[in-house]
């Protein structure tokens, strides 16, 4: 390995101190503001949120009114996106869902996002003891058998009589929780390469703060991977909240979600005759996940230290 | 490296001890056991307290697991509940099925991964590139037992072009190429189906990961006239690229052999994810923690060879 | 790993039907069927259909016959010699005396016939045994074996083989799923604990004939024992050794029986395979060659309708009974399924003591509703814990509770839970809020629980809903920790339960009636069948007036039969398989 000459060293110095001058997170909002498809990505969710949040307000319907006669009705004047196997409005349903497939979506990939890209790094920075701790926790965590550990949770906040409704709250955290592990080894894996080159010599030489080293200038070299198992996370939640239910961790029947709705059309038959039961959380699952892609994207470009010309 | 290695599987010891320790404590924290799960209307309160006798259920929780673990060295995983055979005999009567559907994804899905994701990501934001993203989010928005749902509505009921699901044709009773030619027909649309879920996600990680490495060859070009020792970088980039791809094929070692307990029921296939899954809903404890603790092998394994691999695609990285 | 988790996940969904089924929805993937439950009761009833009253939802319920079996139909009419029957995976389990699901049962009902069998009345006529004497104290049962029994392997069934088989079921180390020491013979407790070598109650008295004798005798005694199939000594005795049955169990998968059928080939989770067995006693099966080809309830319809099996169970819903229909070559039997759905309440917990409540809490619950919502006309409410197919059934002084909000609202005022301020009912300070667990992703609870939530709010009653893995609930329940929960029972063809009797096995509500444990104890100890009718008639008018829980719904189920398939003799009680060697393929 050549030492970096002092031309080199200079120039890297320099780069730094561009950073120094101006805020990281200024410049990456200004870049994200100029980022069209990501504002378009930003301002799909928030239409997206504002409708599921006051949409059902204006609905003539209840979530607790069944009506059999009305049952399976294609849409119509009266139900604009038809009506299920009980004669609820899909519509309504549909809203109601989105308040909480997009909470546990965007919450549950949240927090996993935190917890695995810290672990990640600071096991790939320290290595040694602190990676063989995380990196073995990490292992436990992967070889747990999942279904029995929730079942075991389902049981006990049940035993603690929390409120039903008040235990999507432990599933967001649970879903966050279960996901961190392999983003960990994502960004781990990174950081093992990004600590061995040039410019950290150079955090090096600057005397920087490990803190710093780690959230400054390792991270932000991460963020493409970060972002990409984040778009994959916000979809697998969503369909994972609905398998939590049956556990008695997600949200109890009939309140319903974009996943709970899918999955109620799980045979040839719905699935032929009656496209719009799982026609409209189907499209809003892949609106949101492509509308959070759209978004982190457009991030990436606005956080991405070595994007310097867009 | 072989000091690395063998200090790594020394580690998995311990590791496998805590695993088994606190996977036994689920087990028996998971409410219920055989007998609650089977609800027998026949039994009266003395059988079932011969049978939990005769299961081994009766003693204490501590006991019962040193008997486990104790089985365990020697091989013996103890008998399945709901079976009535070895454990060992389950897993490999049904593993082997789940294994070659999983085997055949996993090639496809990362070659077909490995094109689409370098071509995507050179042709960035061109149609090419929109379509197959709008594609995999399409995938990753529907339950994958939606997806096979599709695939035997066209293929199998209206096409008729291939078997509705099982592994074999009902009496048949093919053998040599025969038997070959008909497992294959039988197998094409699972593999078809996995391979569709899992290279979504594997193409957006090769996207991402030829992006930054097109990224760093644009910085490479620009700066190319006076600056040839960024090559070394462009070098470093490249594999800094080829990392995700390693942790993700540690993950794949596990997988291979764990079964896919959706599809796996969607297309009927005879494989372990739906004897795992009935193992769990029965409370068959000796086949639940056996199979988890062979998975849990295959995990800690499947991890340290892409650590072992880190250090082979860039040679810098050291890991003590 | 995010992608395994989540797959894991979903998994669930697909898996709540088979959740639900193992035991909240009358077991059907682990249905035990033990001895106990094959055969029923000697004197039999000759007039169960008396007692049916014709409304038009009975009318969905029956036999619909093919229209035309050429039509649309080759893939199954170019198998000329063979059918194929689409089941669940059996778990490989083919002996008796160690089977735990319905469809290991459907496998070995072909291969071991017992010395009884059951009729489509529920009544049971004599198979494999051709005389049965009774003692006049009724303790001691003389058997005697058809001359013509032998097994797929030229040898003959002998007496011996019962004792043996006897010997197996009382071995300290059976771990089977029946109860064989409940049977009361005489010298099994000894056997069992191995100070004798023989069970001094059975005596061989010649090659053909055995005697059993019991020390005490109860209406289940001769279902018990004419319920044993024999296993052949010479085949499955040789490594058996008192207190192992181990080696017994090597022979599950390579079973060989003096049935109808043998087995030729089990693929596990696949396929099982079935020849005539030229030996049987009741001449040669009419189809030469069977296959038990695995299916999953995702496809089982689109295969009968695309040729691929001849037979199979299908869900019921009203979209399924259509499509079934509409093929015009299946017949589609729809018949009373062996079993009831209800609402579990704690009856030791102080706000379900008072009877009041309890039918205040029935009253208030539009069942009806529900059941329309979940099963259309497939389903039917019922009042007392009994198909309405058994002999056992009554409607006699049965209230039906039909929904009455008023009449709910005044029982509740009676028993002093008046409304407070908030539109909630209170009692001494106490709030009526009720805790309702149940499995999710059960057609019954999804329409049940908004029509539920409603309905007590109507009421003045506050339900706080949560969805749970059945074992869990059942672990609350074991612990008495709970309010209400839903859950579905299976039934045995004979009438004997625990679920009433006072700290029953199988009672979970926690109910307790003296005179309820009087009347089933006096109904298990009468062999009269009449006098059996009256008394449980009497048991479950007192049930139906104390409302221990709410009982929901008798539901149905479905076998799509292709029509070129003809000699079938069906029933709730007579499983299909039972009719398999007399069916014949028509041309």
């Amino acid at each position: 390995m050549e030492q970096p000459s002092l031309n080199r060293t200079e120039q890297l110095q320099e780069q730094l101190k561009i950073v120094k001058a101006e805020s990281p997170w200024r410049i990456a909002i200004r870049r994200f503001a100029k980022n069209r498809l990501a504002l378009i990505g930003l301002i799909i969710l928030f239409i997206m949120a504002i409708i599921c949040a006051f949409g059902p307000l204006f609905s003539p319907y209840e979530l607790n009114q069944t009506n059999i006669k009305d049952k399976n009705l294609a849409p119509n004047a009266q139900y604009w996106l038809g009506t299920d196997k009980l004669g609820r409005d899909v519509l309504l349903r549909v809203m109601l869902a989105g308040r909480i497939s997009l909470t546990v979506g965007l919450v549950a990939t949240a927090i996993s996002v935190v917890i695995g890209a810290t672990l990640g790094a600071v096991a790939g920075f320290y290595r040694r003891f602190a990676d063989t701790i995380i990196m073995r926790i990490a292992d436990i965590f992967l070889a747990l058998p999942t279904l029995p550990i929730l079942i075991t949770l389902g049981a006990i906040l049940s035993d603690l009589k929390i409120e039903p409704s008040k235990r999507i709250y432990f599933l967001m955290l649970i879903i966050g929780i279960l996901g961190w592990v392999g983003l960990a080894r994502l960004v781990r894996s990174q950081i093992l390469t990004l600590r061995e080159q040039e410019f950290m010599q150079a955090t090096e030489a600057l005397g920087l703060r490990d803190s710093r080293k780690i959230f400054r200038h390792l991270l932000p070299n991460t963020v493409p991977i970060i972002i990409v198992s984040a778009t994959l996370g916000v979809a697998g939640a969503i369909l994972t909240e609905s398998a939590l239910s049956f556990l008695g961790l997600g949200v109890v029947p009939p309140t319903p979600s974009w996943g709970n709705m899918i999955n109620a059309a799980n045979n040839l038959i719905d699935f032929r005759k009656r496209p719009w039961i799982w026609i409209p959380p189907g499209v809003c699952i892949l609106v949101t996940v492509t509308a959070i892609n759209l978004i982190g994207d457009g991030l990436r470009d606005a956080l991405d230290p070595k994007m310097k010309s867009r | 490296m072989s000091q690395y290695i063998i200090r790594r599987l020394l580690q998995m010891i311990p590791t496998l001890i805590g695993i088994s320790i606190i996977v036994f404590a689920i087990s028996q924290l998971v409410p219920g056991d055989y007998i609650t799960a089977t609800q027998n209307p026949n039994l009266t309160a003395e059988r079932i307290a011969q049978l939990r006798a005769l299961y081994g259920l009766d003693l204490p929780p501590v006991q019962q697991y040193f008997v486990w673990a104790k089985n365990m060295l020697v091989g013996d995983l103890g008998q399945s509940l709901q079976h009535q055979m070895p454990v060992t005999k389950v897993i490999n009567t049904y593993v082997w099925n789940s294994f070659i559907i999983a085997f055949f994804s996993f090639v496809f899905s990362w070659i077909i991964a490995a094109f689409v994701g370098v071509f995507s990501a050179q042709f960035q934001y061109s149609f090419f590139d929109k379509v197959v993203t709008l594609l995999v989010f399409l995938l990753m928005s529907l339950p994958s037992f939606f997806i096979g749902l599709l695939a035997i509505k066209y293929f199998a009921l209206d096409m008729k072009l291939l078997p509705t699901g099982g592994m074999t044709t009902a009496g048949l009773n093919a053998t040599g190429w025969a038997y070959i030619k008909d497992v294959g027909l039988h197998m094409f649309m699972p593999v078809v189906v996995m391979t569709t879920l899992s290279v979504g996600g594997l193409t957006r990680y090769f996207r991402t990961g030829m992006l930054e490495v097109i990224r760093q060859d644009y910085i490479r070009t620009a700066r190319a006239k006076g600056l040839k020792e960024r090559t070394v970088i462009f070098k470093h980039a490249f594999r800094n690229a080829l990392l995700p791809a390693i942790t993700l094929l540690g993950f794949e070692l596990p997988g291979l052999f764990g079964g896919a307990m959706i599809l796996e029921r969607v297309f009927n296939w005879p494989g372990i994810g739906q004897i795992y899954l009935a193992s769990l809903n029965l409370r068959d404890y000796p086949l639940m923690l056996g199979f988890t603790m062979f998975l849990a092998v295959l995990t800690l394994l499947g991890n340290l060879i892409s650590d072992v691999l880190y250090g082979v695609a860039d040679p810098r990285i050291r890991l003590k | 790993m995010k992608k395994r988790l989540s797959l894991m996940l979903v998994t669930l969904m697909a898996f709540g039907s088979i959740l639900a089924a193992c035991g909240g929805e009358e077991a059907a993937s682990t249905d035990t069927t033990t001895p106990t439950e094959t055969a029923t009761d000697t004197t039999a009833p000759d007039e169960t259909a008396t007692e049916e009253t014709g409304t038009d939802s009975e009318s969905a319920i029956g036999l619909t016959e093919a229209e035309d079996i050429a039509t649309g139909n080759d893939t199954a009419l170019a198998r000329t010699d063979s059918a194929i029957i689409g089941t669940v995976a059996p778990q490989g389990i083919f002996n008796p005396l160690f089977h735990q699901t319905s469809y290991d049962f459907y496998v070995d009902y072909l291969i071991f016939p017992s010395l009884t069998k059951v009729k489509t009345d529920g009544t049971y006529e004599n198979d494999l045994a051709d005389d049965i004497k009774i003692s006049d104290d009724n303790k001691t049962y003389t058997f005697h074996i058809r001359d013509d029994a032998n097994y797929s392997d030229g040898t003959p069934v002998k007496a011996s083989d019962y004792l043996f088989t006897m010997k197996l079921y009382m071995d300290a180390s059976y771990d089977g799923q029946s109860d064989p020491l409940s049977w009361n013979v005489v010298g099994a407790d000894e056997y069992n604990k191995g100070t004798a070598t023989d069970i001094s109650g059975i005596k061989v008295i010649d090659d053909k004939t055995v005697e059993v004798t019991v020390s005490d005798y109860d209406a289940m005694t001769q279902v018990n024992l004419g319920g044993i199939a024999p296993l052949s000594e010479a085949y499955y005795g040789a490594n058996y050794k008192q207190g192992e049955i181990a080696s017994v169990k090597e022979f599950n998968t390579k079973p060989m029986g003096a049935g109808p059928y043998k087995l030729t080939k089990y693929a596990a989770g696949q396929e099982v395979d079935f020849e005539a067995n030229e030996n049987y006693y009741d001449g040669a099966p009419k189809i030469p060659k069977l296959i038990y080809k695995v299916t999953t309830d995702t496809t089982n319809l689109a295969m009968l309708q695309n040729g691929e099996s001849d037979l199979d169970n299908i869900t019921v819903t009203e979209d399924n009974v259509e499509e079934l229909k509409a093929a015009g070559f299946l017949d589609v039997n729809i018949l009373k399924n062996n079993g009831y759905g209800y609402v579990a309440m704690n009856n030791k917990n102080p706000m379900f003591a008072d009877v009041k409540v309890r039918q205040a809490l029935t009253y208030g619950l539009n069942r009806a509703e529900v059941v329309e919502a979940a099963y259309g006309p497939y389903a039917e409410v019922i009042n007392i814990p009994q198909s309405d197919v058994s002999w056992a059934y009554t409607s006699e002084n049965i209230d039906p509770y039909d929904y009455d909000i008023e009449k709910a609202k005044a029982l509740l005022d009676e028993a002093g839970w008046v409304e407070g301020s908030d539109g909630i009912r209170e009692k001494d300070g106490k709030k009526f809020e009720v805790n309702f667990s149940a499995t999710a992703d059960n057609p019954v609870v999804d329409a049940l629980i908004p029509i539920m939530t409603q309905n007590y709010e109507e009421l003045g009653v506050k339900l706080v809903v949560e969805t749970l893995d059945f074992n869990a609930i059942m672990e609350k329940k074991d612990r008495g920790d709970y309010d209400m929960f839903f859950a579905a029972w299976g039934l045995t063809p004979d009438p004997d339960s625990t679920v009433y009797i006072t700290d029953g096995a199988q009672n979970n509500s926690g109910y307790s009636n003296p005179k309820v444990d009087e009347l089933y104890k006096e109904g298990k100890k009468e062999l009269d069948l009449e006098k059996r009718k009256a008394i449980y008639a009497e048991a479950y008018q007192l049930i139906n007036a104390d409302a221990p829980e709410i009982l929901m719904y008798q539901r149905t189920n479905m076998l799509g039969i292709n029509g070129r398939l003809d000699g079938w003799d069906v029933s709730p009680y007579k499983d299909f398989p039972l009719s398999l060697h007399q069916v014949e393929i028509a041309q």
